[in-house]
């Protein structure tokens, strides 16, 4: 039996050697979240290549990678797995989907592997599953750091070794290496752990030997489906590759990929419009040219793709601050609105007394007051004030039990606490239901966002293959 | 004249958990260009409405979209305790107010 990406080869790849379009469907920018049937069909039917879904991001912040969870419900995410896994089984393509579970580390990838095993067995369905793990050995880690290789993204302090052991979940980010040694294993079906988003669409024609410069650029314009149209939506996309240029194609036909949209899509969610830093290489979009091909579709080509000289893998991991609790109220007050921040800062120092803090691990108290400065740091109040205010107060102790006595503390203080020019003696706040306090789970946050130079990748990203 | 009456995009977003990244997307050529020679839009202009150090701000005029990207460090990594806005989505305000 010939595998996924041989079939797709000889579909693609001419007797002189040159390589027919190469269609490349984008199902979901996040699976998980719901994929409009309409565009999916219609995608379907345009015979893809190869379907692609990306499942996760760091941007969800730091809990989800913490705590091994997913950021979207178990249900959701079933029901998208199965779409995207029966739509490839029926023509036969290979489905890679990245970064599973949301932040793609090992309770993850168990989680959405675990899925993908049902569904296939509910659907009758047997192919190649091929799991990719992302979880990076600490000791290669730390050898690293040692070796000062490697360095921070951005404002985050140089990684120390006790990071490394800090971090509940430490993942690096795969490229398209591993993807590619999933296919050449034959798989039907990959699932990923955290992974460049563009890899999922650039292994299969990088490996057929399509051009990296526009298949990257490809790759990073589809990985958010239709969001690089007009309007910007969820829907599935097609990019299909010819020669040294690819054209972009929403399978809903309201959602118009324009030259300005798609240069524009550059933009999104990068600190660099013109370069993309990949484990590989780095993309170069300053010569790329946007051209209509008809007011649905647009054409990009002159992109350039640079290998790298030296391999890297960004890394991530988050660890465990605490347990969070947190009040909910809001106040009409325009009295306790003029002085919510005397009264805030009053009711703090109450309850610092009332609940000392625990010397070895002080619990925080974080005031956030919606309608002055919660959002952003306003440098003056709002001018006039605004009719209603919201206080949010949150507290991360070491113990869920100290951070839900902080919280209730602080909800009796901030009810009653008297301020000059009081009128509303019986109760500052409105509470939407009770109680208003509320367990807000684990508190974690971002310790690791660092990039590590690596002498080989295969090592990092171990490969697993099962039938099912 | 005022951003809001010429752009047609202003957004905020992360670009890695460390980054803060404002897109301003503007109608036409003639918007862009008042927009990249505007004073306000200097680096210098919105590290004084951020309170960054002017140092860490840049400011990328992109002309294939007819967009000026701004980078610059978020405040607290997100999600960090005391972070306010983990997506970075909603910290465009202050450009909303800006003067060209």
């Amino acid at each position: 039996m010939t595998t996924a990406i041989e079939r797709i080869r000889k579909s693609v790849v001419g007797s002189d050697g040159k390589l027919a379009p190469l269609r490349v469907m984008a199902a979901s920018g996040q699976l998980g979240y719901g994929i409009p049937d309409p565009a999916f069909n219609a995608g379907l039917e345009r015979k893809p290549h190869l379907i692609g879904a990306d499942m996760g991001s760091i941007d969800p912040g730091p809990y989800y990678l913490g705590a091994g969870k997913m950021a979207q419900s178990d249900t959701m995410v079933r029901v998208d797995l199965a779409k995207c896994i029966n739509g490839a089984r029926k023509l036969g393509v290979p489905l890679l989907i990245g970064t599973a579970g949301s932040a793609g580390a090992a309770p993850h990838l168990a989680a959405t592997l675990d899925m993908v095993r049902e569904i296939a067995r509910r659907d009758g369905l047997h192919f190649r599953l091929a799991s990719i793990s992302a979880d990076m050995p600490r000791d290669v880690v730390k050898k690293a750091i040692r070796a000062k290789k490697v360095v921070p993204l951005g404002e985050i302090g140089a990684l120390t070794e006790a990071d490394v052991d800090r971090a509940t979940n430490l993942v690096g980010q795969m490229g398209i290496e591993a993807f590619q040694r999933a296919l050449n294993a034959g798989a039907d079906v990959i699932i990923a752990g955290r992974a460049c988003d563009s890899a999922v669409f650039a292994a299969v024609p990088s490996l057929l030997g399509y051009p990296m410069g526009p298949t990257l650029h490809m790759s990073k314009i589809i990985e958010c489906c239709s969001l690089c149209c007009t309007p910007g939506g969820r829907d599935t996309i097609i990019g299909t590759l010819e020669g040294d240029s690819f054209t972009v194609d929403s399978m809903n036909p309201t959602r118009n990929a324009s030259p300005m949209s798609v240069a524009a899509h550059s933009l999104y969610e990068q600190a660099d419009p013109y370069a993309v830093r990949e484990p590989e290489g780095t993309l170069h979009t300053k010569e790329a040219k946007y051209e209509v091909v008809d007011e649905h579709r647009t054409r990009v080509s002159g992109s350039r793709w640079e290998p790298a000289t030296q391999l890297t893998v960004k890394i991530e991991g988050a660890m465990r601050v605490g347990e969070r609790a947190i009040l909910l109220a809001g106040s009409a007050d325009p009295r306790v609105i003029a002085n919510a921040k005397s009264i805030t800062a009053g009711v703090e120092k109450i309850v610092r007394e009332l609940t000392p803090p625990n010397p070895a691990k002080p619990y925080q108290i974080i005031w956030r007051v919606y309608g002055i400065d919660a959002v952003f740091p306003w440098p003056t109040p709002p001018d006039p004030l605004p009719r209603e205010i919201f206080f949010m107060c949150e507290c991360i102790a070491d113990t869920a039990e100290e951070a839900r006595a902080v919280a209730t503390v602080t909800k009796q203080y901030l009810l009653h606490h008297g301020f000059p020019g009081r009128l509303s003696t019986a109760g500052n706040l409105a509470f939407p239901f009770t109680p208003p306090e509320v367990a807000a789970s684990t508190a974690y946050r971002f310790n690791v966002y660092h990039v590590m130079d690596v002498d080989s990748l295969e090592p990092l990203f171990p490969l697993h293959i099962e039938e099912v | 004249m005022k951003l809001v009456d010429i752009a047609k995009v202003i957004r905020s977003k992360n670009a890695g958990p460390t980054t803060l990244t404002l897109d301003l997307l503007f109608n036409d050529e003639a918007g862009f260009k008042a927009a990249c020679a505007s004073k306000s839009l200097t680096a210098d202009a919105i590290a004084k409405l951020y309170s960054q150090p002017r140092a860490k701000v840049e400011v990328l005029p992109y002309p294939p979209a007819l967009a000026i990207k701004i980078v610059m460090p978020r405040r607290v990594v997100s999600g960090d305790p005391g972070d306010s806005d983990v997506y970075g989505a909603q910290q465009h305000g202050p450009m909303l107010a800006v003067e060209l």
